[in-house]
């Protein structure tokens, strides 16, 4: 049983890097939206690929989207 | 349904309108031209599976009405409402019109995302707002504003000054409690479990000892981090020296914890982490249950932003420009044309036309003004041009001064919770009384009992089920209501609503829809009158138009012209062809036509006499508008028509519905003066509205309830908004509150028996630590699954297809 002297700390260092974590999602706005990324996946690679060839051509090559803004 | 519905919109697509899109090569079926054009633009944008994604029907859309927004990118205008995070960026909040769900926000972003130069483009599907970082210079606010219009979301500009960095801060605070609070509870719960087996299989001592102190390692920081909102309220409650609700919470929260220190490091018995943290979570999961309804209900700041417009035509000595409304002061004349908002309170200087001020005043037909009348900002002109001559900009307007009279009737509001808190604190206040008494006499009869025998006290005590009898109830039923779509932004207005004895309803955009109808038509080929009035309508911005555009098959229309206050003519089909005021198109066409003196008629007419055809216009009652007036009658509900409208429309309504007290002319100030008189002769009212002009009323009224289609200002009011364009959800709410209240009084009767009864046998010593925390946990159990009970549903909830098929059905006609 002694072994539990080890392990539950070691369960506290968990919780806290938890809590870190949490707090750094939340400082970053990964909360913010919780409806539309669910959409994203369900996307299929070649209309995104499509879309952004397209818009290209059409812009001045500004490359930066939604879709992979966050720093 | 055996009709075609519309690919877009879903609505139904009325007989010979032939449109049609190509979309994942099948012709998919359009109602009319705008939702083909906005099909086309998702369509090209390689967008298409927003059809997939989107759980919701849109709005339809305007045809052919994306307007030019070239003002906004006036650099008086962008350092106004725009902040410039780097140096060619500029970042800037947008409230957007006809936000529904996720798939909206997927695509505005993913569209907006594809333009040169956007840099962050973010929709909060809740309160409609876009947060949006671009660079000038690469794309114009202009053209992503215009290019969201053609979308079919219009965009406005929010004011500056706006809440919503507060709002997003008291979020991201909320959520940190949240889920602190659940972490915490999930480790010290395991802990707790592991001692609870340890009592019964035989654990040493220094093992018991041990988890004692693992758990307050985990659980002391949780409860002083995570109980902060509950702390600061009751210090807050304290200092003005009246017991709130968050007293007892506070004092419970923090008489457990710090005996439960107490004993780790002194003594020996029972600690009680678990309970603490378990209660703060729960308690936290339902304050921010209220905060994020609070907050989708729409705010103050942004009221504005949708009645105004953003910008405005300046007459100069060189002809007009274009300007922003932040850049117009008093002495400035300005040009607002057929369809257009004005900016600013004013006299017209030139041109004459007629205003509609439904928004401002439930005035439902529009008025003609001449150059000397008065306009006020805020009100729309239907017909004819006028020059206005500034003389009130921003607060000093008279739609600045309802909004200031608003806030004076919130203020006055009756506080309905006040009595609860005060029992709440009497209760509390007679524990910790009761737990000194009980704690000095042991001491002076056996020292060693008195820590057990004061701690099973408070234990047994402990308000857990008294404090969430009321809150568990009020989420459950929160919960089911929003699925019949009433949103809930105070939840203790579910527990006053039993106590209601008079509804205030409004008429105009309440009990009627807020676009007018054709409930009439009299003519030899409807169907091609219909047809023909449609197509000359594209010409016409006045509001009678968009009755006709579920008709209009797309037919061209050659050399069409407008004339203010009479109508529109137009060649269709090679034929000459006037619409609008019945002896205007007499006289144009040559024909005698006759129309009911009665309700608003026009008429269509070519050479032709046998073309003749003349429509009944009407604001049509809402749906279930029967039903709510029938449902609070039956529930012995005495209820008010109160509406600014004139007496003429207001009596026509009142007799379809049956309400025998109807008053018309009614301006804000007058209706919550009859409020007020209600409430003096002991009348608890609630107000059912939704323009600009309800406002103040539903902040003066005990309860408000406030459509989601109307004002913004009006739902930032609401105790309760409903959400769909339907009214029957109310009857629901209004038959579901009793029940509501049944359960949280069972709730509060069973914690309060339990506590009661506890309370003494805790104090002669018969009720050990260990007892008296199942019997804690037990009488809470009790109490959240009673209320559970309230979450079931009792009417199917409302379909997307039976929202959008209703539109079409007739209703008065």
């Amino acid at each position: 049983m002694n072994i539990i002297y080890l392990l539950i700390p070691l369960s506290l260092l968990l919780l806290s890097l938890a809590v870190w974590a949490f707090f750094w999602a939340v400082r970053n706005n990964q909360f913010d939206d919780l409806e539309t990324p669910a959409l994203d996946v369900l996307e299929d690679e070649d209309d995104v690929r499509k879309r952004r060839s397209s818009r290209q051509a059409a812009g001045s090559g500004e490359n930066s989207t939604a879709d992979e803004d966050r720093e | 349904m055996s009709e075609t519905s519309c690919f877009h919109c879903g609505e139904p697509v009325p007989p010979g309108v032939e449109l049609s899109v190509e979309i994942d090569g099948e012709a998919r079926p359009m109602c009319c031209s705008g939702c083909r054009a906005v099909a086309t633009l998702i369509h090209e944008s390689g967008l298409g599976r927003y059809y997939d994604f989107r759980d919701r029907l849109p709005e339809r859309p305007e045809a052919d009405r994306a307007g030019d927004y070239l003002a906004w990118d006036r650099d008086a205008v962008l350092d106004y409402h725009a902040t410039a995070p780097g140096a060619d960026r500029r970042s800037i909040v947008l409230v957007l019109e006809n936000v529904h769900c996720a798939a909206c926000a997927w695509l505005v972003n993913h569209y907006l995302s594809g333009f040169p130069g956007v840099a962050e483009s973010r929709l909060d599907v809740g309160d409609g707002r876009l947060r949006l970082t671009f660079d000038p210079a690469a794309t114009p606010l202009s053209q992503l504003a215009a290019a969201l219009d053609r979308l079919g979301y219009p965009p406005h500009l929010d004011t500056p000054d706006s809440g919503v960095e507060r709002d997003r801060n008291e979020r991201h605070r909320m959520l940190r409690y949240l889920m602190v609070s659940a972490l915490g509870m999930m480790q010290v719960m395991s802990y707790a479990l592991a001692k609870y087996i340890g009592a019964f299989q035989g654990m040493d001592a220094q093992t018991e000892e041990f988890f004692r102190l693992i758990s307050m390692l985990v659980a002391v920081p949780v409860a002083l981090y995570a109980g902060q909102p509950f702390y600061r309220s009751a210090l807050r409650h304290l200092m003005q020296r009246h017991l709130g609700i968050d007293v007892p919470v506070a004092a419970a929260l923090l008489i457990a914890l710090f005996s439960s220190v107490l004993i780790t490091l002194f003594g020996e018995g029972e600690v009680y982490f678990d309970s603490v943290v378990m209660f703060l979570f729960f308690l936290l999961l339902g304050r921010f249950a209220v905060m994020v309804a609070r907050q989708r209900s729409g705010a103050v700041h942004s009221a504005l932003a949708r009645a105004l417009p953003d910008q405005a035509r300046r007459v100069t000595d060189r002809g007009t420009e274009t300007v922003g409304v932040v850049e117009l002061a008093a002495g400035d004349r300005v040009l607002v044309g057929d369809g257009e908002v004005v900016p600013a309170d004013g006299r017209v200087v030139e041109g004459r036309g007629r205003v509609d001020e439904s928004l401002l005043s439930g005035e439902s037909e529009p008025r003609g003004r001449v150059p000397g009348d008065a306009v006020l900002a805020g009100s729309l002109v239907a017909g004819g041009s006028l020059t206005v001559r500034i003389e009130a900009v921003g607060q000093a307007t008279v739609i600045s001064g309802i909004i200031e009279l608003l806030s004076e009737a919130r203020r006055r509001r009756p506080r309905l919770a006040l009595l609860a808190d005060r029992a709440a604190g009497i209760f509390i206040a007679v524990i910790l009384a009761s737990s000194v008494v009980a704690g000095v006499a042991w001491g002076l009869h056996d020292p060693s009992r008195v820590i057990p025998i004061t701690l099973a006290m408070l234990v047994v005590a402990c308000p857990c089920a008294l404090a969430l009898g009321t809150p568990t109830a009020l989420a459950a039923a929160t919960r089911s209501l929003a699925e019949q779509g009433v949103l809930t932004a105070n939840p203790d207005a579910l527990e006053a609503l039993p106590d209601i004895t008079h509804v205030m309803l409004d008429k105009t955009g309440t009990l009627t829809e807020p676009r007018m109808a054709i409930v009439d038509v009299r003519a030899a080929q409807p169907d091609r009158a219909l047809a023909v009035a449609a197509a000359l309508e594209r010409a016409s911005a006045h509001p009678i138009a968009s009755a006709f555009r579920t008709h209009d098959d797309g037919r061209p229309v050659i050399d069409a012209d407008s004339v203010a206050g009479a109508g529109v003519s137009a060649e269709i089909d090679g034929r000459r062809w006037w619409l609008g005021r019945a002896d205007w198109v007499a006289g144009m066409a040559g024909h005698a036509i006759e129309v009911p003196a009665e309700g608003i008629w026009i008429a269509l007419a070519s050479h032709d006499p046998a073309s003749i055809a003349t429509f009944g216009i009407d604001s049509r009652l809402r749906r279930g508008a029967r039903e709510l007036v029938a449902g609070l009658e039956q529930a012995g509900i005495e209820v008010h028509l109160a509406s600014g409208d004139r007496a003429v429309n207001v009596r026509r309504i009142a007799e379809q519905l049956g309400i025998e007290h109807a008053e018309a002319g009614m301006s804000p100030q007058d209706k919550l003066a009859r409020v007020a008189e209600l409430q003096a002769q002991g009348a608890r009212v609630a107000m059912v509205g939704d323009g600009i002009n309800d406002a103040p009323v539903l902040a003066g009224a005990d309860i408000a309830i406030a459509l989601a289609e109307g004002a913004a200002i009006a739902r930032t009011q609401a105790d309760l908004v409903a959400t769909g364009r339907d009214l029957r959800p109310l009857v629901d709410l209004f038959r579901r509150a009793p029940k509501v209240r049944r359960v949280i009084r069972q709730n509060l009767t069973w914690a309060l028996t339990y506590n009661i009864s506890a309370l003494p046998l805790a104090a002669v010593g018969l009720v050990p630590p260990w007892a008296a925390a199942i019997g804690m946990s037990a009488s809470s159990l009790a109490v959240v699954l009673n209320a559970q009970r309230l979450g079931r549903r009792t009417v199917p909830a409302r379909g997307a297809a039976s929202m959008a098929a209703g539109e079409t059905a007739p209703g008065a006609a």
